[in-house]
């Protein structure tokens, strides 16, 4: 190698090592990293530790939260011990005396056995020993993970007084929607994410939720083993917080998961080549990991049982109705949640439907329990009222042998019966509470609606609304349930895991593998029974279920106004308010013609179908009043929609020349002497206009406070939810429904595609795999035939109505025509005692050949 | 001390580029590319004055000809960084070599700035630009596809570095200018001559190419932490 040197050198000679004479003349100025906030490593990392550091409203708030967690797992340790150990019960319970000098009282220091006495019965019980030692570490690890945590959180502090420039006391009043915008802005200047200039809302979003879009979209394809159907219990979901916890260690983070780290899949998950060794080494992990559940069982098993007890007992105690009340359950929780939906966004929404959902779950209070409820509440109530009495009398009567704890007893009973005798004042009116509950739920199965009477639809609903009670139950069993799942169920379904993992992960740019559900993109993912017929180029494999993906993108792009969607979210976004308005303005007309005096007769209004969504925008406590809507003269199909449409159309902008600072006032004080439907409206009416106009312009961005905005897109998803339910339920409309709510595992659902029910039993696993060879066929031509149905005549229904049997490309099928009433299918056992592997094997050479 | 980092880094810009070579060219292509990239994210030393300014000193270049490749490329002339890529260049060759898996590996440059951080963390890394090389070695029977691999090869390195101009004049991310403090976090200032930013070269044969266990147990502390 021969260099020659040219004639740009390096000044050797030069003193100062500048250009001779010029020292004064190049001379520059260090911008300095001020901020240590550009160029952030681990961004998830980051924006979640945002999320939750506004989520526990500030520094100090979640310091003392985790400080107090971590007492109360040591109180509870200590407690247990010291009342299985150092308590003597005979004293406690009389059946000892102690012998006092200088008085005959027993008091609790007497019931304390002495310290070395304590400490040698410890020392003694090898099983205590062992739960402390197992707290113990657990304790320590929990304290690590504090320490650490506070650390990082203490940089997240300063982001937020340095960069963000809010204070710590400030943060509980900010909205998250404030601090996200707060966050694009500071990127313009700190650069915390270097491959962007800018970045998006949808950017941090998938940043935050990149495995809990994972999750959701795995729940939506019903991919995760969580429904069973039980020869006693039927159709049943079980999914708890252990059961998540292993899915999501599976899945993301343990040692040998999917993920290479928190932003990308492993590369050898993103090639088809060899799945089949992928999902053999997948299925052997699960296994493994499903063995080491089964180990630390009892430990959790223990740990659960401490836990529930001394976290619920003091609540029953309090207020016995609480195991009776309701609440999500967690697969509701995934089956009800958006794509790209923060926590608190699905909290606040759950929790607006709470009620209309325990009044609607009210209205199925079996008769026959109300009447023995009622009997068995009068004559304890006659006991309880004597005993009062006599107390009341003579306070002598307590000390009496078991006569405070019958009272209690008593008592308890009373308020037990109560909640089974419903309300003397409560209308029956199913359908119009599910229409509400969807308003806020927004997503339901096709078949509930028009069912809503019906006890199967209560049934299902309450998979997602469960008692209390039963979820504490279920959390209970969980650690002995959890590891049999894991190991009989999830097992078998891991080609369908890699191939999903493989199918439906997409690299952002910037953001690194996001679940390509997640992008909300309607032509990838688009339903054509979803008003995105025409747009959508999906297959059925690669369809969301249940609207997900339309209804997700009209959530995140009401919910984040700012955000720029992409070109063909956007043409359907303005394609479906176009829709509503036009309908809203032909329906309105009608309405106003046949009630003029609607506005001015606030008793009769809520006889009028509108007075739904009236009273639905005035949240759920008028929900009481609701009747059966007036239907006589219109007509009973349109109703539905034309409430929908009608109420957008009020709350959306008649003029758009209606300027902001004119609607707002009005959004804070309703006239006294209006109606509360009108204020209904107008608060509504004026909201979306301030937000309309606020996404138009940007000079009202400063005046509004994203608190008001937040608000009011509630309000208008909820109506959009209503909507496109209803637009859905009329384009379905004579067709063979497309039970999602039902869709079973694979196994069975394939079944129903073989007409050989008993062949496809003893291939289980060959059912399970995608695109088997015989299947394909039906399968393309089917939808193809859809597709070219769906481009001709998007509302039309009779396309779907003669879809044969398809199996979607990855082993996803819908049963049809088998309705909601489902043969018994056969118990897993059965299955899984088959050699499955080998089918598995001969299937998947048929389908490489396909391929 | 900096850990080294997996080689898919979230926050980070990375550009692969990859060239089939001869054996006995490998060193002379990667040192044509090294060298190209380190020209351009080389400055002169800086020289601070009072009131937090500074100046910065000149850079001389050099044209090297290459021996087995119709090439040449210019290079900051600057013998010690010249000597450090020369060794780093010089491993990967060796590690080729004797790998004996048929001659597939990848060659990364990777520029990263330091952060300091609080007490019980050490220093961070963070890279912020990896520029992967992958290297095909191939093997030639005779003297005249000798002699049109040397040519192919020197036009496939002139795009190379038409390419790797390209990214570099898109103006994206780069650390800011240090003030005097904390120049040692954004810049290699042990160096005499030239000042270029801070870089480390790490190379993989394919086989290896899978993370190591301490890259994996170290991710395992940090998950159950992170909890």
């Amino acid at each position: 190698m021969a260099h020659f040197d040219t004639e740009y050198q390096r000044l050797e000679a030069s003193y100062s090592d500048s250009p001779p004479g010029e020292e004064n003349l190049l001379v520059h100025v260090p911008e300095g990293s001020k901020s240590p906030w550009h160029h952030i490593e681990n961004l998830d990392l980051f924006f979640q530790r945002v999320y939750n550091l506004h989520q526990k409203n500030g520094f100090t708030c979640m310091l003392l939260g985790e400080i107090f967690e971590l007492v109360q797992l040591v109180f509870v340790v200590a407690f247990t011990v010291f009342l299985a150990n150092c308590v003597d019960y005979d004293i406690l319970f009389a059946n000892k005396f102690v012998n006092h000098t200088d008085s005959s009282k027993v008091t609790l220091p007497d019931a304390f056995l002495p310290v070395d006495v304590c400490s040698a019965r410890i020392h003694d019980n090898v099983f205590v020993i062992f739960i402390l030692i197992i707290s113990g570490v657990f304790w320590l690890h929990r304290l690590v993970k504090f320490i650490y945590n506070i650390c990082c959180y203490w940089e997240i502090r300063s982001f937020y007084i340095n960069a963000l420039k809010m204070t710590m006391a400030d943060i509980p009043y900010f909205t998250w929607q404030e601090v996200q915008a707060r966050i694009i802005e500071i990127q313009k200047e700190h650069q915390i994410c270097i491959h962007k200039k800018e970045l998006t809302e949808l950017d941090i979003y998938h940043r935050i939720l990149r495995f809990k879009n994972y999750m959701v979209a795995m729940v939506n394809k019903s991919l995760l083993p969580v429904r069973f159907c039980l020869p006693l219990l039927g159709n049943t979901v079980f999914y708890t917080r252990g059961l998540k916890y292993n899915f999501e260690l599976i899945f993301f983070w343990g040692p040998g998961s999917l993920f290479e780290n928190e932003w990308s899949l492993k590369p050898e998950y993103k090639r088809g080549g060899n799945r089949l060794e992928l999902a053999d080494r997948l299925s052997s992990r699960i296994l493994w990991i499903g063995i080491a559940n089964l180990l630390l069982c009892p430990v959790i098993l223990i740990w659960q049982i401490l836990y529930a007890f001394f976290s619920y007992t003091e609540v029953i105690k309090r207020e016995p109705g609480s195991l009776g009340a309701r609440c999500w359950s967690l697969y509701g929780r995934f089956y009800l949640r958006h794509f790209n939906e923060l926590d608190h966004e699905l909290m606040s929404r759950l929790s607006k439907g709470y009620k209309a959902s325990s009044k609607y779950m009210n209205c199925f209070m079996s008769p026959l329990l109300t009447v023995v409820a009622k009997n068995v509440a009068f004559f304890a109530g006659s006991i309880l009222a004597v005993l009062i009495a006599l107390t009341i009398y003579d306070e002598d009567v307590l000390a009496v042998e078991h006569v405070l704890s019958s009272i209690t007893l008593l008592g308890v009973c009373i308020t037990i019966c109560r909640s089974f005798i419903p309300d003397k004042h409560m209308v029956y009116c199913p359908e119009q509470l599910l229409k509400v509950i969807l308003a806020h739920i927004h997503y339901m199965p096709d078949h509930w609606q028009g069912n809503a009477h019906r006890y199967e639809t209560r049934d299902e609903f309450a998979q997602l609304f469960q008692y209390k009670a039963v979820f504490i139950l279920e959390e209970l069993l969980s650690p002995v349930i959890t590891p049999f799942i894991l190991i009989f169920c999830l097992r078998r379904k891991s080609l369908e895991i890699i191939d999903f993992f493989r199918n439906f992960t997409v690299d952002v740019v910037g953001v690194g593998d996001t679940c390509s559900f997640a992008q909300m993109d309607v032509r990838q993912h688009g339903h054509p029974a979803w008003m995105s017929a025409g747009k959508t180029e999906a297959s059925i494999y690669q369809q969301a279920e249940d609207g997900k993906t339309e209804l997700s993108l009209m959530h995140f792009a009401i919910t984040n106004p700012h955000w720029q969607p992409p070109r063909e979210s956007t043409h359907f976004i303005s394609l479906l308010k176009e829709k509503v308005h036009r309908e809203a303005a032909a329906v309105q007309q009608g309405v106003i013609a046949e009630n003029p005096a609607f506005t001015s007769t606030h008793s009769q209004s809520d006889s009028e179908p509108r007075s739904l969504i009236a009273n639905l925008l005035m949240g759920p406590p008028s929900l009481a009043s609701l009747h059966l809507g007036r239907e006589g003269s219109i007509n009973p199909v349109s109703i539905g929609v034309s409430e929908g449409a009608s109420a957008l159309h009020s709350i959306s902008p008649v003029s758009t020349s209606l300027h902001l600072r004119g609607s707002y006032p009005s959004a804070r004080l309703p006239r006294p002497d209006h109606p509360a439907v009108v204020a209904g409206r107008a608060m509504t009416g004026s909201g979306t206009d301030a937000r309309t106009i606020s996404s138009g312009s940007s000079a009202w961005e400063g005046q509004l406070t994203s608190m008001i905005l937040s608000e009011y897109a509630s309000t208008e998803m909820s109506i959009h939810a209503l909507y496109m339910h209803e637009m859905h339920k009329q384009q379905s409309r004579g067709e063979v429904s497309r039970h999602t709510w039902h869709r079973q595992e694979s196994d069975e659902s394939s079944e129903s595609v073989n007409e050989d029910i008993e062949a496809a039993r003893n291939f289980p696993r060959s059912s399970t795999f995608p695109t088997t060879s015989h299947q394909e066929g039906p399968a393309q031509q089917s939808s193809s035939q859809r597709r070219y149905g769906g481009a001709s005549d998007p509302v039309s229904g009779s396309f779907r109505a003669q879809r044969t049997p398809r199996m979607p490309m990855g082993g996803w099928s819908e049963e049809n025509q088998m309705g909601r009433h489902h043969d018994p299918v056969p118990e897993e056992g059965s299955e899984d005692e088959l050699p499955p592997q080998i089918h598995k094997v001969q299937h998947a050479s048929v389908n490489m050949k396909q391929w | 001390m900096c850990v080294d980092i997996s080689y898919t880094i979230m926050n980070c810009r990375s550009e692969v580029l990859e060239v089939s070579v001869e054996g006995r060219q490998v060193d002379e292509a990667m040192l044509a590319v090294l060298h190209t990239i380190l020209l351009h994210r080389s400055t002169g030393k800086f020289h601070y004055k009072k009131e937090g300014t500074y100046s910065i000193g000149t850079v001389g270049t050099q044209d090297v000809d290459c021996d087995f490749i119709d090439f040449t490329f210019v290079r900051v002339s600057s013998d010690e960084l010249d000597r450090v890529i020369r060794k780093a260049v010089a491993e990967f060759k060796d590690a080729l070599g004797n790998s004996g898996s048929d001659g597939m590996g990848q060659i990364s440059l990777e520029f990263y700035q330091k952060k300091k951080s609080r007490w019980p963390f050490s220093d961070e890394c963070i890279p912020w630009e990896v520029w992967s090389i992958k290297v095909n070695v191939v093997n030639l029977a005779n003297e005249q596809e000798r002699q049109i691999c040397r040519e192919k090869v020197g036009e496939k390195l002139g795009e190379k570095v038409i390419n790797i101009v390209e990214v570099i004049n898109r103006h994206d991310y780069l650390p800011k200018m240090p003030t005097q403090s904390e120049v040692d976090n954004v810049f290699d200032t042990s160096l005499k001559d030239v000042q270029p930013y801070l870089y480390k070269i790490t190379y993989q044969i394919t086989d290896s190419l899978g993370t190591s266990v301490s890259t994996t147990m170290r991710r395992l502390i940090k998950d159950t932490l992170a909890l």
